[in-house]
């Protein structure tokens, strides 16, 4: 097996992080985002959030379960709809598109990553990989396919990619799912416990993974974590709180689950 | 191999823009085992039923119709019995009876019977005409008399109105002489006769001819009548040059009506077709045309139900991969489009595999057979089958057609799902 771990070039940023300017575009921007679940029982989720990410930036969402941080994670990467409020992502009001732009929306803006890696079975590893671009343009050509080759071999799948999701560890199967998050190069990834499903070596090993892309191609990452170590090494740490969102040092974070 | 083989047909076939689908349908097929096998021979049953009831109650219309319809003129001229006259009609003071009676039967015949020909020969659907005298005569050999219908025709007119060289079992019909005569094979054997023999035959009107038998035949529809030439059969019931019937066969045997009032037009006589007198055998064939058609829709509405509920279930167990496809960014018309590709797939095998086996299954029934009614003659069919092309066309064509609607309704379902609720 190929579980090697992938060797990290040392980040040219501080041990604090990296630190936008105002001047670094936003990507995504909400403003006074609300959620209810109407059913029998109205549940309400969100009650409100204000939240700016820019470009390049590597966050953290931590919270209990149920405190809607999945639900937020959705509406940002245009999956589920607010039932109030805003969401723009590159400066544009999602809530404006019709279905066939918010698909192209989803496509060429935002990758996403999920607990469970979610891989077509029926597809090879490389074709999985190559699946959002199929899907906007039909057919990868040479040179979409030579980056996503490069993307597999950075992650160490090089000699995995004939092989079905059900021949490869979980390790390697969220690998790929990270290069086809990256596939038709989009602004912003939103991680859904990428984690969650593995041991703690291939759980770091992919963690790794994302922060080298993060810093390589400048593309966001907003990541559910519940693995605190985990996010003591991102840019920033946001927790959801009763349906509000609390930005938190790095320090206040560690004081917290260090006495927890 | 098959892999790269397949990669070249998409390339060749399937425009880029649609590869996505294409693919994804594929491999839903590919990997999907025992549904896809189901789904398949849904349909190819579906096809093969739709064949197979087709050529055989159409091959059977068939045969009865050419049963019947050889055997028989399509239409008949002759002259119109005279209609009953009424009292008023009459005025004459000294008829007081109250009863209207039929007039006694006189001679009926057609003197420009030649020109008749001609006019009918050109209308459209005719085929072949043949003018001819019918009437009863008594054939013996030595002491016992059998009556017979005689005929005196033209041999090669007659030929094609209504064959008897097809059925001649020894001898010859065409080039008949004036002293010859074609007889069936129930009368040879009555008579005791063979080819080359004499027979004595005696018409209604007393005229008495010795007559060598040149042919037998065996039409196997009971005892036929017996055949000489036209010229020899005016003489012998003495109508000089006149003839008592026309025979009209058509090529459209369902097409007659029409044709028959045309000819009442044209020509001062009755022309009577052959539905006039088979009414029921009509009747009966239409029934039986439209319970084919029955029959084959009901087993490709089964089949399309069949299909329609495996992919139900496909899509269901799919709906978390199109949840997946969705927020990669698929769009709702991509995702539609897979299971109608699906659909498609299924149909196109399965009805290619359907026409395949349904013409097999036709065609080895075909080849089964059993004695035959005619005398001398090789076995008949067992099944009289016939492989029609157009069909299995319109099977393959309605079997697609409905695979595709019966896959509609559950891809529009999956189209719109919603990601979030199916990727929990």
């Amino acid at each position: 097996m190929n579980e090697v771990a992938v060797k990290i070039p040392l980040p040219k940023i501080s041990a604090n992080g990296f630190h936008p300017s105002v001047d670094t575009p936003l990507v995504i921007e909400t403003r006074g985002l609300k959620k209810t679940y109407f059913g029998k029982v109205n549940i309400p989720v969100l009650f409100g959030i204000d939240l700016q990410i820019r470009q390049q930036e590597f966050v953290a969402i931590i919270g209990q379960s149920g405190s809607g941080k999945s639900t937020l994670l959705n509406i940002l990467g245009a999956l589920d709809v607010p039932t109030e409020g805003k969401v723009l992502i590159n400066g544009v009001d999602i809530s404006t598109l019709a279905d066939d732009e918010l698909a192209i929306l989803r496509s060429d803006e935002v990758g996403f990553i999920f607990q469970a890696h979610y891989l077509l079975n029926e597809f090879t590893c490389l074709e999985n990989t190559l699946m959002p671009i199929t899907i906007r343009h039909g057919e990868a050509d040479e040179e979409q396919t030579a980056r996503v080759l490069n993307l597999l071999e950075r992650v160490g799948l090089t000699d995995q990619i004939n092989k079905h999701p059900d021949e490869m560890s979980g390790g390697q199967n969220q690998r790929c799912a990270i290069v086809r998050s990256l596939a038709n190069s989009p602004k912003i990834i939103l991680a859904d416990e990428p984690t969650g499903n593995l041991d703690r070596t291939s759980g770091e090993e992919v963690f790794a993974l994302m922060r080298e892309m993060n810093r390589e191609s400048g593309v966001a990452f907003v990541m559910i974590t519940h693995d605190d170590r985990l996010a003591q090494q991102a840019d920033r740490i946001l927790l959801i709180e009763d349906g509000n969102v609390i930005e938190m040092s790095k320090a206040e974070h560690k004081h917290k689950f260090e006495t927890v | 191999m098959m892999n790269s083989l397949i990669q070249l047909l998409i390339t060749a076939l399937i425009p880029r823009s649609r590869r996505f689908e294409f693919q994804v349908a594929m491999r839903h097929l590919l990997s999907g085992g025992w549904q896809t096998l189901m789904t398949i021979s849904a349909v190819t049953t579906g096809v093969i039923i739709v064949i197979f009831i087709t050529s055989l109650i159409f091959g059977l219309q068939a045969n009865i119709s050419k049963l019947l319809t050889d055997s028989i003129p399509h239409i008949t001229i002759k002259v119109a019995d005279p209609k009953p006259k009424t009292l008023q009609d009459l005025h004459d003071p000294a008829i007081s009876s109250g009863r209207i009676e039929q007039q006694a039967p006189q001679l009926k015949l057609i003197d420009n019977w030649e020109q008749v020909v001609s006019t009918a020969s050109k209308l459209p659907n005719v085929k072949a005409v043949s003018a001819l005298v019918s009437g009863q005569g008594f054939a013996s050999k030595g002491a016992n008399p059998m009556g017979v219908s005689v005929i005196g025709a033209d041999p090669v007119l007659q030929d094609m109105v209504t064959p008897v060289t097809s059925d001649l079992i020894a001898g010859k019909y065409q080039g008949l002489g004036s002293d010859e005569i074609v007889i069936d094979s129930q009368l040879a054997k009555d008579l005791n006769v063979s080819v080359g023999e004499r027979i004595r035959l005696n018409s209604s009107i007393g005229v008495s001819e010795s007559l060598n038998v040149v042919g037998i035949y065996s039409s196997g529809r009971g005892r036929g009548s017996v055949y000489i030439t036209l010229r020899n059969g005016q003489s012998f019931f003495g109508y000089g040059t006149s003839v008592n019937a026309i025979y009209v066969k058509v090529y459209d045997i369902y097409d007659v009506e029409n044709l028959s009032k045309t000819l009442m037009a044209l020509v001062p006589y009755e022309a009577r077709p052959w539905t006039a007198d088979f009414g029921s055998f009509l009747t009966n064939m239409q029934v039986m045309g439209a319970s084919a058609y029955l029959i084959s829709a009901f087993s490709l509405i089964a089949s399309a139900f069949s299909i329609a509920a495996v992919l139900i279930v496909s899509v269901l167990q799919k709906s978390q991969q199109i949840g997946i496809l969705k927020s990669m960014g698929a769009k709702q018309t991509q995702i539609l489009r897979i299971f109608v590709f699906e659909g498609l797939g299924v149909a196109i095998f399965g009805s290619g595999l359907g026409a395949i086996l349904g013409t097999a299954i036709v065609f080895l029934l075909g080849l089964l057979t059993r004695t035959s009614t005619q005398i001398g003659k090789p076995p008949d069919r067992l099944f009289p089958v016939q492989i029609l092309p157009k069909y299995i066309a319109a099977a393959i064509v309605a079997a697609v057609v409905t695979t595709v609607i019966a896959a509609v309704l559950p891809a529009r379902r999956a189209a719109k799902l919603n990601p979030v609720d199916v990727m929990r």
